[in-house]
Order: structure tokens, then C-alpha cells, then sequence
């Protein structure tokens, strides 16, 4: 058990480090294989931060942009996904307050509604659209609630990040990200009525 | 029932299923959620959340891949090629600081020389020796401030290879 869960940290490791290595260098086959990798992720953290699918696929790009310049800070020492999402958080978080530099939590885009990309099979034409309808009456409540606890509820139910490390990648204190969490949970709730 | 049990409670709630919790803890929420109808709502909103959230399918399109890759090549194209630039640069303004080094002594001596030989006052030659010294690195100061810079297509290496071919040619 020991040994086994040591093999796995030390295979973490060496992955980490060789990730660091190829930043370094800014190695396209090792960007490459990152952009794979870690597509549809960071995708859909970027839809849920900016509820616009548009401005994510922007900003999506832009990530990886900022991943190749500042790839050398990168030091392999902790998760790459965490350090990419922190890439991604700033990126989304510079956009939003371009946008909207009054207030965070105001941020919403209602322009644009159209669905995320359903997934490509069903079960039958009737479930699905009923599935539909509700992941519209989700993603639609979802928007509604304020982006700082959309956020997080993305972070942890999503990428199924320990609070801890949430904390870290928004950078707030653990408390906050605690409150932000409970706070969006309640604000979700009644749109979960009957879902589920 | 008190607001620090209320507390536990949605503590370990929210911690159970990512990070997890001890049997003791296990055990104690448990006997809590028993009795507290609160608490079971709040876990049936947390599980009901992560079920929604979950549901919401985002997929990044092959086109949005592939477009990304190939503008992360062009900017890691880009900044190789400045990283270039700045070494070459580097390069060339060491050189110039070790030849002016070097020549200062020769031009003073010269400068000297000539002053003596032509019966000039040392006020004269001295700023003139100096200015003729400096001149050319304010000369090419002031055509890099003045001159926008050139953009290259390729590498410098690629463009310096064939425009050497081109000349041969």
C-alpha cells in the first residue's frame, strides 16, 4: 500500500518534472500533448467562469498563450493542472474586470445563452430532451449565481479540487473559499428542485 | 443542538467526498444527520450541486484545438526568434564595451600625438578624442530609436541562410 501510493507520488513527480523540463524549453510536441490533455478542462472552467462559450474558446486560447511565456515559472514542485488553472483563473479574472471593472460578483453574461455542446449520445429523443431542458435550467441557474461562487462550485464538484488547494489557486483564505462554497450550494438549491 | 455541532456538520459535509473524513467523524455525522433535518438538507443540495454542475458537458472542438496549437507554435516561433535577438545583441554590445576598452588607450595616445604634432591645446583635443570615441555608439543608439525594427518572416539564422543563398544565386 506504502509502496505502492510512493510509486505513485514518485511517477507524479517525475511527470511534473518532466512537464517543467518542456516548459522550459517551450517544447511544442510537450505543449502539445498539454493542450490535449487538459482540453475539455480547462474549456469548460473557462464556460462556467464566463458563461459565455465564445469568450471562453478567447480565452482558452489565451491560457496557453500565457502557459508558453511563463512556463519557466513553473517548477514542477506541485500539480500542473493546479498551476494551470491559476494561469486560466487570472486570464478569466483580467477579461471580467476589462469588462466590468466595478464589481466581481455583478459579472454575468446574459448576450449570449447559447447551450455548451451536449454530449454526442442519448438515451432516447424524449430523454434527451429532457435532459436538455434541465442542463439548460441548470447551466441557466448556474449563470445567475455570482461568478466568485459559480467558481468554486466549479473547482470542487468539476475538478474535484480539495479546498485547500482552491484556496490557493484563487488565492483567498480557506474560510472564504468555505463560505463561497456553502453560500453557492444554497444559492443553487432552488433551481435544483426536481432535478436529480 | 448547538451552532458549533450546525458547524461540524456542514464541515464535514463539504469535506467527505473530495478530501474525506475519519471513521470517528464518519460516525459522529452520522448520529447527527439523524436527528437534524437541516443538515440533511444542506447535504442534499451539496450532492444535488454536484450533480448539476457535473451535468453541464463542455467539449473543446477539434477546430479550437488545432487553432490554439497552431498560434501557441507561432508565439513559441516568435519569442525563440527575440530570444535570439537579445543574444545576438547581448553579444554585440560586449564585444563593443572589450574593442572600446581595448582602442581607448591607442585613440588617447593617438589623439596626443596628433595634438602635439599640430600644436593643439589639450582643451580641444581632449573633448574631440572622447567625441570621436563615443560616436559611433550614440550614432547607432540614435538610428535604434529612430529606425523601427525590422520584422523577419522566419528565423534570423533562416533569413541570414537565404539571403546568402539568394545572393549566390
Amino acid at each position: 500500500m506504502v509502496a505502492a501510493t510512493f510509486s505513485t507520488l514518485m511517477t507524479m513527480e517525475t511527470e511534473e518534472a518532466q512537464i517543467a523540463a518542456g516548459l522550459r524549453r517551450r517544447d511544442p510536441d510537450v505543449l502539445d500533448a498539454l493542450i490535449e490533455q487538459y482540453q475539455h478542462r480547462l474549456l469548460r472552467y473557462l464556460a462556467h467562469m464566463t458563461g459565455n462559450q465564445a469568450t471562453a474558446e478567447d480565452l482558452f486560447q489565451e491560457t496557453w498563450i500565457r502557459v508558453l511565456e511563463k512556463g519557466h515559472q513553473y517548477d514542477g514542485k506541485s500539480k500542473f493542472s493546479t498551476w494551470l488553472m491559476t494561469i486560466a483563473h487570472n486570464v478569466a479574472i483580467d477579461h471580467l474586470r476589462k469588462r466590468t471593472p466595478a464589481s466581481l460578483d455583478e459579472m454575468r453574461d446574459t448576450e449570449d445563452a447559447a447551450p455548451f455542446e451536449p454530449p454526442a449520445k442519448g438515451p432516447s429523443p424524449f430523454e434527451q430532451a429532457a435532459a436538455s431542458e434541465d442542463r439548460r435550467r441548470i447551466q441557466a441557474a448556474l449563470e445567475q449565481i455570482p461568478a466568485i461562487f459559480r467558481e468554486v462550485l466549479v473547482l470542487r464538484f468539476q475538478e474535484q479540487m480539495k479546498l485547500e488547494e482552491i484556496a490557493r489557486l484563487v488565492g483567498i483564505p480557506l474560510a472564504t473559499v468555505k463560505t463561497r462554497l456553502y453560500r453557492g450550494v444554497l444559492a443553487l438549491r432552488p433551481a435544483l428542485v426536481g432535478h436529480g | 443542538m448547538n451552532g458549533n455541532e450546525h458547524e461540524r456538520a456542514i464541515e464535514l459535509i463539504t469535506r467527505r467526498d473530495v478530501e474525506g473524513i475519519g471513521r470517528s467523524e464518519a460516525g459522529w455525522l452520522e448520529s447527527h444527520l439523524a436527528v437534524c433535518s437541516e443538515c440533511v438538507g444542506f447535504a442534499e443540495a451539496l450532492s444535488g450541486t454536484e450533480r448539476a454542475v457535473r451535468s453541464v458537458s463542455v467539449m473543446a472542438s477539434a477546430t479550437l484545438v488545432s487553432a490554439t496549437r497552431a498560434r501557441v507554435h507561432a508565439r513559441a516561433e516568435q519569442l525563440r526568434e527575440q530570444q535570439a535577438r537579445t543574444m545576438l545583441i547581448g553579444v554585440s554590445f560586449c564585444l563593443g564595451v572589450l574593442t572600446s576598452t581595448l582602442t581607448a588607450w591607442v585613440w588617447w595616445k593617438c589623439g596626443a600625438w596628433v595634438a602635439q604634432r599640430l600644436g593643439l591645446p589639450a582643451g580641444i583635443v581632449e573633448p574631440g578624442v572622447l567625441l570621436f570615441w563615443v560616436l559611433p555608439a550614440v550614432a547607432i543608439a540614435v538610428m535604434m530609436v529612430l529606425v523601427p525594427p525590422v520584422k523577419f518572416e522566419g528565423s534570423i539564422l533562416q533569413r541570414f541562410l537565404h539571403e546568402r543563398m539568394g545572393g549566390m544565386q
